[in-house]
């Protein structure tokens, strides 16, 4: 599969004002193959985030070459879109409103930006929320609107960092589903950022570990399970193969 | 803004949270559920009973005890401010008066708005504006501003202009200061949310700065509004060619304490009146705050 998004020695150093540099990534390859799911699991600070962040725009790295669909990266553009770890939506906007920030900002009228989010609204099932504002909704609710706000600019490329990581255990277990459902028919690439190594078997096609910081990829994990995944497959062996192996890597990254 | 002005900051942020606070809180409690009439009204009901025992008294002070005529002259009652506040609206004597100081404290005080919440939102997003101007308003903010009044009146005159400069620089640092204060405390992820949509420096500041900023902006307007009326009274007291200041000046000289009174209680009313707008300017701005949703 030819790589969709790549990046090459990639290289990146935080100099904040008051301390001493932090090195967040270095030497970092990664490929990512069109409408590929997958995830980065590794210990925190590694600098997982800081790469989306980059794939996002946001940050520009020291070095290193990064390109999507052939074409070198050059910040913003709604080819990506991410979903962010504390839902990052607009607490003075409604459910709409927040759905359709992305449209709006690319300069579309109000007419068609409705026609474009009504039925993501239905899609994560909260129609008649629409003019609801965040605190008035659950976790999982919150979670669904960041999800349509990303999915209403029709990227190629969704990057989500931590997107399950504020819900509690069993909301998150629905929102997997949700997301591999979601994933199935609009085929996006995913690059899902996470601490958890079960859910990083569960959705993806591929599991990449990192060092801790300056982050590398030290090892990628297929998974091979058969898609459409179902609950019952986090109880095979095959699956806690897996999340053993995965687990054996990522253990002598961490320090307590 | 740098380290210089960090205390008087810190004090004045406190003050309007506590403004904020008092005046949020009242109208939150009348939705209890499940209290009986009296303990809803209990707090109108008292508030209204003091008020109405001090005019009384008042108003018997005089027939009650003998006052010596020289006396009498500095004193009036509630019955005679009421009948000269009803002359002066009846006759229609005090509407010119009133128009001027209206204009001066309305057009000084759209001009802080216009000029310091632009200005706060600009040395709020950017180090080197910030830096440029730090000096200037640390030095201004110090300053009392009614020391400038004397170079005022020579440069602007005993006219509109004055007074209008007056209340503007008397209202800006409110605003300013708060709207920087409000613009520093913006969520930086949501400003990274509207940027990963290619958001402008413009659309950070519309999308997410000032919405955030707007519970400080309020209460910038809330202590910007009273600056502005000290304003108005200095200005007309110390200089002005008219104004209600001016005529409760020239009331104190001819001993019309009635008059003096008229002008203090249209100052408390438009105060008032003022005070109440901004709180439903504020409720209407922040209907998306979570402690405002048990109202609705």
């Amino acid at each position: 599969m030819p790589a969709y998004i790549s990046g090459r020695n990639v290289n990146l150093t935080f100099r904040p004002p008051n301390r001493g540099p932090v090195r967040a990534l270095q030497n970092f390859d990664i490929d990512i193959g069109e409408g590929e799911f997958l995830s980065i699991v590794g210990p925190s600070g590694c600098g997982k985030s800081t790469f989306l962040n980059v794939l996002l725009g946001l940050i520009k790295p020291d070095s290193g070459d990064i390109r999507m669909d052939g074409k070198p990266l050059a910040g913003p553009g709604t080819d990506r879109a991410m979903v962010f770890q504390e839902f990052g939506l607009l607490p003075w906007r409604t459910v709409q409103a927040n759905v359709e920030l992305g449209l709006e900002l690319k300069g579309m009228g109000g007419d068609a930006r409705r026609k474009l989010s009504q039925p993501l609204i239905e899609m994560i099932g909260l129609s008649g929320f629409e003019g609801h504002f965040p605190h008035e909704l659950s976790g999982g609710m919150k979670q669904r609107v960041g999800l349509a706000r990303a999915l209403a600019t029709d990227p190629n490329v969704l990057l989500m960092d931590e997107p399950f990581a504020a819900l509690d255990a069993q909301t998150r277990d629905l929102m997997q589903v949700e997301l591999l459902r979601i994933w199935q028919t609009a085929k996006k690439t995913v690059l899902f950022v996470t601490h958890q190594i079960e859910e990083a078997i569960y959705l993806s096609d591929r599991v990449m570990v990192m060092t801790k910081r300056p982050g590398r990829a030290k090892k990628i994990f297929k998974i091979d399970l058969p898609r459409p995944r179902d609950y019952e497959m986090r109880v095979t062996p095959e699956f806690n193969k897996l999340k053993l192996q995965i687990w054996n890597e990522l253990k002598d990254e961490i320090t307590v | 803004m740098g380290g210089a002005r960090g205390v008087p900051v810190a004090g004045r942020t406190m003050t309007d949270a506590r403004a904020l606070e008092t005046g949020v809180a009242p109208a939150a409690d009348p939705g209890a559920p499940g209290r009986s009439l009296w303990h809803r009204l209990e707090p109108t009901i008292l508030g209204t009973t003091s008020i109405v025992v001090l005019l009384v008294v008042w108003e018997l002070l005089p027939r009650l005890i003998t006052v010596s005529a020289g006396t009498k002259l500095f004193f009036t009652t509630p019955s005679q401010i009421a009948g000269t506040l009803w002359r002066l609206f009846a006759t229609g004597s005090i509407w010119t008066p009133l128009g001027v100081s209206a204009s001066g404290f309305a057009l000084g005080l759209s001009l802080s708005i216009v000029v310091g919440l632009p200005l706060g939102v600009l040395i709020g997003r950017s180090r080197t504006l910030n830096a440029m101007l730090d000096p200037f308003i640390t030095a201004f903010n110090a300053t009392p501003r009614l020391v400038f009044l004397p170079l005022l009146m020579l440069w602007f005159g005993l006219g509109l202009e004055m007074k209008v400069v007056i209340v503007f620089i008397g209202a800006l640092f409110p605003i300013l200061i708060n709207t920087y204060e409000g613009v520093r405390n913006a969520d930086k992820t949501l400003i990274n949310v509207v940027r990963s949509f290619g958001a402008s420096e413009w659309d950070i500041a519309r999308l997410v700065v000032v919405p955030n900023a707007m519970p400080y902006i309020v209460a910038g307007l809330r202590l910007a509004i009273g600056r502005a009326v000290l304003g108005v009274v200095v200005a007309e007291f110390f200089g002005s060619e008219s104004g209600l200041g001016v005529m409760m000046v020239q009331a104190a000289g001819r001993y019309q304490v009635d008059v003096v009174f008229s002008g203090l209680i249209v100052f408390a009313v438009l105060s008032l009146a003022m005070t109440a707008m901004v709180q439903v300017l504020e409720s209407r701005l922040t209907r998306w705050r979570p402690q405002r949703a048990g109202e609705e």
